[in-house]
């Protein structure tokens, strides 16, 4: 693995798992709130909305942990790439239903802007950057299978 | 890559993703359980269980009971949809409060008003949260006769009861 690959591994790695400690915060800390927020989506049956508000922060927490101290990469990175492109498909599916709700992203305060263009800007930014640690992660352990010497 | 090494990574991806999703699930039904006001696990989140109290008593009224209301003129309506499907159409008489920008307008929303008298929150669709959530902030605030129109807009057009825009 060259030095730009490291480079940029460890630098989407680092603010990805950042931004994920930082979205599980609130969440956790306010179960109720973002039961109501995960309400707001309507698209989960109602059994199911308690259970998503408890265990998704936990599961955003944990994948943020994984990140920042480079651990369970492969499995880390492949969860925060398919939890963003579940993110920005409800994104874009309440977009397109005009549904005036928050995104319950950051903050799990519905007084807080409804999602518009700019929520689905970031969604998008912030799944170019997971897809793009996949590819540094598997590239990464490829590059040790052919060559087990080297690591990063 | 070999194939064999391939097969590898795959399982070392599903053992790590398995072993994060288990500690989740694991962690957030542990702290709940701990934590002193947590929530249950299944939880009523129909129209009717959202908009029961804790003393039982429900915070929606009837069509017809907003309608005599609106017709002796004893509630004040607020809007809680966004100020923009406000002015293309209302309630009659009703009153613009948007719950996304509740710290911006209430003050303008509230002026005068009887914290005794009857108030009909109202937003579009069975599932709309918008007056609900302003419901329990008015609530909060003081307001002891709050009660929300379910679905009201729908309901309210038609039913062919009065509307109308705002001036532009």
């Amino acid at each position: 693995m060259n030095s730009s690959y490291r480079f940029f591994y460890h630098l989407i790695r680092l603010v990805l798992g950042g931004v994920f400690i930082y979205a599980s915060l609130d969440k956790i800390l306010n179960p109720g709130a973002f039961a109501q927020a995960v309400f707001n989506y309507q698209v989960l049956p109602g059994e199911l909305i308690n259970p998503t508000a408890l265990i998704l922060p936990w599961l955003e927490f944990i994948l943020g942990v994984c990140l920042l101290f480079n651990r369970w990469m492969q499995g880390a990175s492949s969860l925060v790439a398919v939890l963003m492109t579940f993110f920005m498909g409800l994104i874009l599916f309440n977009l397109a239903r005009g549904l005036d709700i928050s995104c319950g992203c950051f903050s799990t305060d519905p007084g807080d802007g409804p999602m518009d263009s700019l929520t689905l800007a970031r969604d998008v930014l912030f799944l170019i950057l997971a897809v793009g640690l996949v590819a540094l992660t598997f590239h990464k352990k490829n590059h040790h299978y052919d060559d087990p010497s080297q690591s990063v | 890559m070999q194939p064999s090494a391939l097969r590898q990574n795959f399982i070392d991806t599903i053992r790590e993703a398995g072993l994060i999703i288990l500690l989740s699930i694991a962690a957030g039904l542990a702290v709940n359980l701990a934590r002193t006001d947590s929530i249950p696990f299944v939880q009523d989140w129909s129209t009717e269980g959202r908009l029961s109290q804790d003393n039982g008593d429900s915070l929606a009224i009837s069509l017809a009971e907003a309608k005599i209301l609106f017709k002796e003129n004893k509630a004040v309506f607020l809007d809680a949809r966004s100020r923009d499907l406000f002015d293309e159409g209302h309630i009659k008489g009703s009153r613009s409060l948007p719950w996304h920008e509740v710290d911006d307008y209430f003050q303008e929303a509230l002026q005068g008003m009887d914290r005794e008298a009857p108030v009909i929150t109202y937003c579009d669709g069975e599932s709309c949260n918008l007056s609900h959530d302003l419901a329990l902030f008015l609530k909060n605030m003081g307001f002891s006769n709050v009660k929300v129109l379910i679905n009201g807009w729908t309901v309210w057009i038609e039913n062919k009861l009065p509307i109308e825009a705002s001036d532009k």
